[in-house]
């Protein structure tokens, strides 16, 4: 016989109560597995969103957390494209807006960008035209849009109090921009009172041969800029990882995330410990004789150890399944469409692996030491 | 009576007594004995007398209030790992057998042969050697409950015989036994003493145990009344 053998046919003896304390585990498990999968994959889409177009650095206004609180003036964006090591800068004036579909409203980003930009090119227009003209009144919006507002191409939307003609439908290399709507530039800036001001840019730089010290370069002398009159530009260039990461929803995606997940360890780990408790309360007599029979301390911690971690084993695998089973849904859910893809990376699976296995060893440690404690003559009592 | 003089020591105890500090019950008083490698030994006297309290002191199992227990000449109060001591040279029969219910006999046989660097297969084949050395190879895979009381008995003997011990203590083994499987047991416990030498001590309150046995310490109120026939005052 395997020691493992051992613990699990302890772990028969109360089928119910094992199964129970698996299902508490697995919620555990899949709450934070569900979670930390959701943000990392927002968080994954809106970097793809930015390197999948080249893009090194991303400029905002420097103290702020991201670009919908950021302020810049155009010029600024001149002056950073005539950096000798800058391939491209595209800037750009984004906000949210709210938009009345079928009985609700639907909350979309809203770009301004320059029509001859790069940033348009990751956009392929499906029906429709795309954006040619700074002057139009022409707005494409993406296809998730599109099919939650019921558009096309032809009719017209409102932003700001103004009509826009939607001349063309997209579909982006990153779904997350599906959901969300182009204008030209100039038009941004018109109908938000911000004529030439911009929350921000990417910058390609020129990276001659792999020479990625190009990068950091480039970020240290548009923090440097200063403007016509000498001031300094305000300005600050992160590397669009760590512009993301900086990003205030993200943060607090991930704080949320994070918390939650935690609650739910920690209330998996009592219910651990409750199960735990109450199986070494029932068998004291048994453990004393283990004892007696020569077990050493160490062996009945293992026994005791080994089957919470058995039960945290079997939970976490229950719940990474049930997970990614729920993600595959969520991704289908068309208020969050494109913004998240729906699958779970392998460190998500791991992270939730390692909460389960720290889990096992909370919930299992102290009923493993007073199981250990127990005196060998204690089963022979009253015999 | 025959006692092997000259023979080593296995068993000592010096001044033991137990004190019971729930009840305040003095179960030992001052008992000191020698008990010899190969020795079959019965202990005897009336319940509550402290026959137990003397078994689990000399099986490592309880410790004395004063007094000493020694194992082959080394003070228990002293040893370094009794967990092991109580492991490999001391088997241990219960009166009521404590087998784990969820578990075969032949792995119930394997519990105490954790504590030795064997595999698993060399535990699970040594259990089976054991258990037809008891006569129950056709009830290798039964659970407890599907065994008869006797057998359950044999499936306890096998157990505290895993690990090859030295020595093997059992408490009232036949207690809870018919007298005709009583005699089956008691027959094994001979056999065990005239094959391999085992030494034995065994609490009982039979006679017959006590005739089979070697030599016959009897107990009253926790003193040593008797050894062998002999009075001690
Ligand atoms: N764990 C214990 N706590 C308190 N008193 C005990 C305990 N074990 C035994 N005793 C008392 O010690 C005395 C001797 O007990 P025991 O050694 O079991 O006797 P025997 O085995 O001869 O019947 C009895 O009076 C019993 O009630
Ligand atoms: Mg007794």
């Amino acid at each position: 016989m395997h020691f493992a053998t051992l613990l699990f046919k302890n772990l028969l003896r109360r089928k119910t109560r094992s199964l129970l304390t698996c299902c508490g585990v697995a919620i555990a498990v899949g709450t934070t597995v569900v979670l930390l999968g959701i943000t990392d994959s927002f968080e994954r889409a809106t970097v793809h969103a930015f390197e999948g177009r080249g893009v090194d650095l991303v400029v905002i206004e420097e103290g702020v957390i991201d670009q919908l609180s950021s302020d810049l003036d155009e010029k600024m964006v001149q002056r950073v494209a005539r950096l000798p090591e800058v391939k491209d800068v595209a800037p750009g004036l984004l906000d949210l807006a709210a938009f009345p579909a079928l009985g609700s409203t639907v909350t979309a980003l809203v770009q301004g960008w320059e029509v001859q930009g790069f940033l348009l090119q990751g956009l392929k227009i499906t029906s429709g035209q795309g954006l040619t003209e700074p002057n139009q009144h022409a707005a494409i919006i993406g296809k998730g849009l599109a099919d939650s507002l019921q558009k096309q191409p032809g009719d017209s939307l409102e932003i700001e109090g103004e009509t826009f003609e939607i001349v063309g439908i997209f579909e982006s290399f990153t779904p997350a921009e599906n959901s969300g709507v182009v204008i030209p530039l100039p038009q941004m800036q018109r109908i938000k009172y911000r004529p030439e001001r911009v929350t921000g840019f990417s910058v390609v730089v020129r990276q001659d041969g792999g020479d990625t010290a190009a990068v950091d370069r480039v970020r240290r002398q548009i923090s440097k800029l200063v403007d016509e009159q000498g001031k300094s530009g305000r300005m600050v260039a992160q590397p669009v990882r760590d512009y993301v990461q900086a990003s205030g929803h993200i943060r607090i995606a991930h704080a949320m995330a994070w918390m939650t997940s935690v609650i739910a360890i920690v209330v998996g780990a009592i219910g651990m410990l409750n199960t735990m408790i109450m199986s070494v309360v029932e068998r004291v007599r048994e453990i004393s004789i283990l004892r007696a029979i020569g077990w050493k301390k160490s062996r009945v911690i293992r026994m005791i150890l080994g089957e919470s971690l058995i039960i945290s084993m079997v939970g976490a695998t229950l719940g990474s399944l049930g997970a990614i089973v729920l993600s595959q849904g969520l991704a289908r859910w068309p208020a969050v469409q494109g913004m998240i893809d729906g699958s779970i990376g392998p460190p998500i699976v791991a992270m939730g692996f390692l909460m389960s296995t720290l889990l096992g060893l909370v919930g299992g440690v102290y009923p493993a030491l007073r199981a250990a404690r127990l005196l060998p003559a204690e089963g022979l009592r009253h015999e | 009576m025959n006692r092997p003089v000259g023979r080593e020591v296995l068993l000592e105890t010096r001044g033991l007594s137990r004190l019971y500090p729930d009840g305040q019950v003095q179960a030992l008083r001052d008992v000191s004995l020698s008990i010899h490698l190969g020795e079959y030994v019965a202990i005897m006297g009336p319940s509550g007398s402290g026959k137990s309290t003397l078994l689990t002191a000399l099986g490592a199992i309880d410790r004395p209030t004063t007094g000493e227990v020694l194992f082959a000449g080394q003070p228990l109060s002293q040893h370094p790992n009794l967990d092991a001591l109580r492991a490999t040279q001391i088997g241990f029969v219960f009166q009521s057998f404590h087998l784990l219910p969820t578990l075969t006999a032949v792995e119930n046989v394997q519990i105490p042969m954790f504590e030795m660097p064997w595999s698993s297969t060399q535990r699970t084949s040594r259990a089976r050697d054991l258990l037809e050395q008891v006569g129950m190879s056709h009830r290798c895979d039964h659970l407890p409950s599907r065994l008869s009381v006797g057998e359950r008995q044999r499936v306890a003997i096998a157990r505290a015989l895993a690990n090859r011990p030295q020595l093997l203590l059992a408490d009232e083994p036949t207690g809870n036994l018919d007298s005709q499987t009583a005699e089956e047991i008691l027959a094994l416990f001979a056999n065990l003493h005239q094959t391999i030498g085992m030494t034995l001590v065994i609490v009982t309150h039979s006679d017959e145990v006590a005739r089979s046995a070697q030599r016959c310490i009897r107990l009253r109120d926790g003193r040593v009344v008797e050894d062998s026939g002999t009075v001690v005052s």
